[in-house]
C-alpha cells in the first residue's frame, strides 16, 4: 500500500513538475510579447518561442513514455513510433524558446523592471525544466541557493542601470552606459558571492539565531550565581 | 522471491568518466550569450542584467570538483536461474563524492526489467526477469554522475555480467518404469522376489527364511509354513535424447522450448525415482552426451549440457556425426529407457531412431510439434500442407509399427497426462 501510495506521489510530483516548466515557458512567451509588436519578424519570433515552449514540454512528456525494443521485425508504424521520441529529444527546443523570446523582448521599447522579470521567469523556466527532466527533487536547487540570490541582485542592478537616464544624446552616451551597467554587474557579481559567503547562515547566524544565542551565553556567563 | 546469494561483495572494476556540459548548462549559456548580444547590439543595460545569473550559475559552478573515474561493481544475486524467476543485481558505485549517480538498465535480450528501469544512488538494486533460457547477457548498466550545480554530466556504461537461464522445468510426477530393470538397488518393484516392500506372493517356508516372514493365515490354511515375498526393488538407467535440430514454432513454445522444458521435467522426475539419468542433445554435425547419474546435482547437469550442447562438459563429450551406433556404454547404456523429446521433423533423427530401436532400446517418444505450416487459399498451398501432415502422421505410424510408443504433449498441461498410458504399469522391454 505504501509502496502504490509512493509511486503515486512520484508520479503527482512528475507532473506537477513537467506542468510547471510549460506554465512557467508559456508565461515567458506572453510575458514577453505583450503588447503585440509589429516589427521585426514579432510574428515568426512569436512562433518560434511557443514551438519551443511545446516542443520542450513534449519532450519532457515523452520521457516516462516506454519505447519499442529494436527489433527487425518491428512495423512501420512501430518503428515511426521509435524514431520520433529520438527526434523530439534531439531538437534543443529550449535554446531556440530563449533566443526567441528575448528577441521578441527587445523588439519593445526599454522597460528594464518588465526585461528584469522576464529574466527571473526565464532563470525559473530553465531550473523547472532540469528538473522535470531529471526527475531531482526540488532540494536538488538548494545548494544555488545563495548564487540564485545574488544572481538576482544582479538582475535588479540591470534593472537599475536601465532606468537611468542617458548622460546625454547620441550612440556613445548609450554605449557609455551600458558599458558602466556593466562593469557595475561584473563588479557586484565578483564581490556578493565573496560576502554572501561570509553571510552566517540561516539558523545559526539569523538576527534570530544571534540572539538567542547572545541570550544563552548572558544566561550562561549569569550562571548559578545570578 | 529472489535469492540474497552469497554475501560477498562483487570486486569493483574503475572505469574512467567522460565529463561533458549538462543540457541546463548550455541552456543557461544561450540565455546568457543571447542576452549580452542584445544588451552590446541594443545598448540596453537591463539585458546584461537578463544575462547576469545565468552566467554567475556558470562561472560559480566551474569551480567544482569532479571525479575523475569511478569504481563500479554489480553483483546478480544468482548465476543461475529458470525461465520466469525474479533475479535482483546490485550495483554499487564509489568514488562519486558529491556527485548524484543516476543508473540506467539497458536490459539485454529477452531480459525483462521488473519495475523501474532508473534509479538515484550509490547503491540501488535492480530487479530482472528473463523470460527465455539461454546463455544471456543482463544488459549494460549507464551511469550518469551530475556535479551539485547541475551543469556538468559524467558519463560511463558498464556490461553486467552474463548468466545461465535454465528452461522452466514442466510438471511430471510419475514416471515410466520398464519391466526388465538392472540388478541394482532402487525404489522400482522389480518381477523377480527380493528384499523389497511390496507384497508379491506366498511360497513355502525353506530353512533359512525369515521366521518374522511366515504368513501365518495361509500355514494354517494349507498345514504347511508359508512365507511371504516380496518384490525386489530394483533402479533403472534413462536416457534422455533431446532432438535439436528444429526449433519450429512462436518462440517461447517453440519444439525447442517445449523439448528442453520437457527433459528438464524428466530428468528431476526420475532422479526424484532414484534413477540414473543421462542426456544426449541430438542437433546438427554431432551429439553431445552426458553420462547417466543420480542426484539432484545431475538434473542441472543435465541441463548444463542441453544448454551448451556444442561445447563438451567436464565429463560429457561430444561425437562428431549423425548417427547413435558410435556412443559409447557409458553414454547409452544397454536396457536403457530412452525417452525422446522432439518434433520429428529431422529425417535423419527418425532414421537414428529406429536404428536404436533395432538395436534393442525401449523407447519413448514425446512428440513435441505444435504448429503446422500456415493455411493459405491455394489449392497447391492447401494440397501441400495436407501431404505434409500425412507425411507426419507416417513417420509417426512408423515409429509405432516398430513399438516405440509416441505421444504428444502440448507444452501446456502437466507431461504426466500423455505418459499416463505408460505410467500405470511396466513398460515392455521389446525385443
Amino acid at each position: 500500500m505504501t509502496g502504490m501510495a509512493g509511486r503515486l506521489r512520484a508520479a503527482a510530483d512528475a507532473v506537477a513538475m513537467r506542468a510547471a516548466a510549460v506554465l512557467l515557458g508559456a508565461g515567458c512567451v506572453i510575458w514577453a510579447a505583450l503588447p503585440p509588436a509589429h516589427r521585426g519578424y514579432a510574428g515568426f519570433a512569436l512562433t518560434v518561442a511557443v514551438a519551443g515552449v511545446a516542443g520542450g514540454g513534449l519532450r519532457l512528456a515523452l520521457t516516462a513514455v516506454p519505447v519499442p525494443e529494436e527489433s527487425y521485425l518491428l512495423s512501420a508504424g512501430l518503428r515511426a513510433w521509435r524514431a520520433f521520441p529520438a527526434v523530439v529529444r534531439q531538437v534543443p527546443w529550449e535554446e531556440g524558446a530563449l533566443v526567441a523570446i528575448v528577441w521578441l523582448e527587445v523588439l519593445h521599447p526599454a522597460r528594464p523592471w518588465h526585461t528584469a522579470l522576464l529574466g527571473a521567469g526565464l532563470i525559473a523556466y530553465l531550473l523547472v525544466t532540469h528538473l522535470a527532466e531529471t526527475d531531482a527533487p526540488l532540494a536538488t536547487l538548494r545548494p544555488q541557493a545563495r548564487v540564485l540570490g545574488v544572481g538576482a541582485v544582479l538582475l535588479a542592478l540591470g534593472a537599475g542601470a536601465g532606468m537611468l537616464p542617458a548622460a546625454g544624446p547620441g550612440a556613445g552616451s548609450a554605449l557609455l552606459r551600458l558599458v558602466a551597467a556593466g562593469a557595475l554587474i561584473a563588479a557586484a557579481g565578483l564581490v556578493l558571492p565573496y560576502v554572501a559567503r561570509r553571510l552566517p547562515r540561516a539558523g545559526r547566524g539569523d538576527l534570530a539565531g544571534m540572539y538567542n544565542r547572545r541570550q544563552g551565553t548572558t544566561q550562561r556567563r549569569a550562571g548559578p550565581d545570578g | 522471491m529472489i535469492p540474497n546469494g552469497p554475501g560477498v561483495p562483487a570486486p569493483g572494476t574503475e572505469r574512467e568518466l567522460h565529463w561533458r556540459s549538462s543540457r541546463h548548462a548550455r541552456r543557461l549559456l544561450t540565455l546568457g550569450l543571447a542576452g549580452l548580444f542584445v544588451a552590446v547590439l541594443a545598448r540596453r543595460p537591463e539585458f546584461a542584467g537578463l544575462a547576469a545569473p545565468a552566467l554567475l550559475l556558470l562561472v560559480a559552478g566551474r569551480v567544482q570538483r569532479r571525479p575523475p573515474r569511478i569504481t563500479m561493481s554489480a553483483r546478480p544475486s544468482s548465476r543461475r536461474v529458470f525461465e520466469g524467476e525474479r533475479l535482483a543485481v546490485d550495483v554499487v558505485a564509489d568514488g562519486a563524492g558529491e556527485c548524484a549517480v543516476r543508473w540506467r538498465l539497458h536490459p539485454g535480450l529477452e531480459i525483462a526489467p521488473v519495475g523501474a528501469a532508473a534509479a538515484d544512488g550509490q547503491r540501488v538494486r535492480f530487479v530482472v526477469t528473463p523470460e527465455r533460457w539461454g546463455r544471456r547477457q543482463l544488459g549494460a548498466l549507464e551511469v550518469t554522475l551530475r556535479d551539485r550545480w547541475r551543469l556538468a554530466e559524467g558519463h560511463v556504461s558498464m556490461p553486467l555480467p552474463s548468466i545461465d537461464c535454465y528452461p522452466a522445468p514442466a510438471q511430471q510426477r510419475t514416471t515410466v518404469v520398464l519391466r526388465r530393470l538392472p540388478n541394482r538397488l532402487g525404489e522400482h518393484p522389480a518381477r523377480v522376489s527380493g528384499e523389497g516392500i511390496e507384497f508379491s506372493g506366498v511360497r513355502e517356508y525353506v530353512p533359512g527364511d525369515r521366521q518374522r516372514s511366515i504368513n501365518w493365515p495361509a500355514s494354517t490354511r494349507r498345514g504347511r509354513l508359508q512365507v511371504n515375498t516380496f518384490a525386489a526393488e530394483r533402479s533403472q538407467d534413462v536416457v534422455l535424447l533431446v532432438d535439436a535440430t528444429s526449433d519450429v514454432g512462436i518462440p517461447g513454445s517453440s519444439a525447442l522450448d517445449l523439448a528442453l522444458r520437457g527433459a528438464g521435467a524428466a530428468a528431476r522426475a526420475y532422479t526424484d525415482a532414484r534413477d540414473r539419468v543421462g542426456v544426449i542433445t541430438y542437433q546438427w554435425g554431432g551429439t553431445s552426451w552426458r553420462p547417466p547419474g543420480l542426484g539432484r546435482r545431475q538434473v542441472y547437469r543435465i541441463i548444463d549440457s542441453m544448454l551448451a550442447s556444442t561445447l563438451p562438459a567436464d565429463t560429457g563429450g561430444w561425437e562428431r556425426g549423425g548417427s547413435f551406433a558410435r556412443l559409447p556404454r557409458a553414454a547409452l547404456p544397454p536396457g536403457a529407457l530412452v525417452v525422446v523429446f522432439s518434433p520429428l521433423l529431422d529425417q535423419r533423427f527418425v532414421e537414428a531412431l529406429r536404428d536404436m530401436r533395432e538395436r534393442g532400446f525401449t523407447m519413448l517418444v514425446v512428440d513435441v510439434l505444435n504448429t503446422e505450416p500456415p493455411a493459405r487459399r491455394r489449392a497447391e498451398d492447401r494440397m501441400a500442407r495436407r501431404i505434409w501432415r500425412m507425411e507426419q502422421e507416417a513417420i509417426r505410424f512408423s515409429l509405432r509399427e516398430l513399438g516405440v510408443p509416441v505421444v504428444h504433449w502440448d507444452g501446456e498441461e502437466s507431461l504426466d497426462l500423455p505418459l499416463a498410458a505408460h505410467t500405470r504399469r511396466p513398460m515392455a522391454a521389446w525385443r
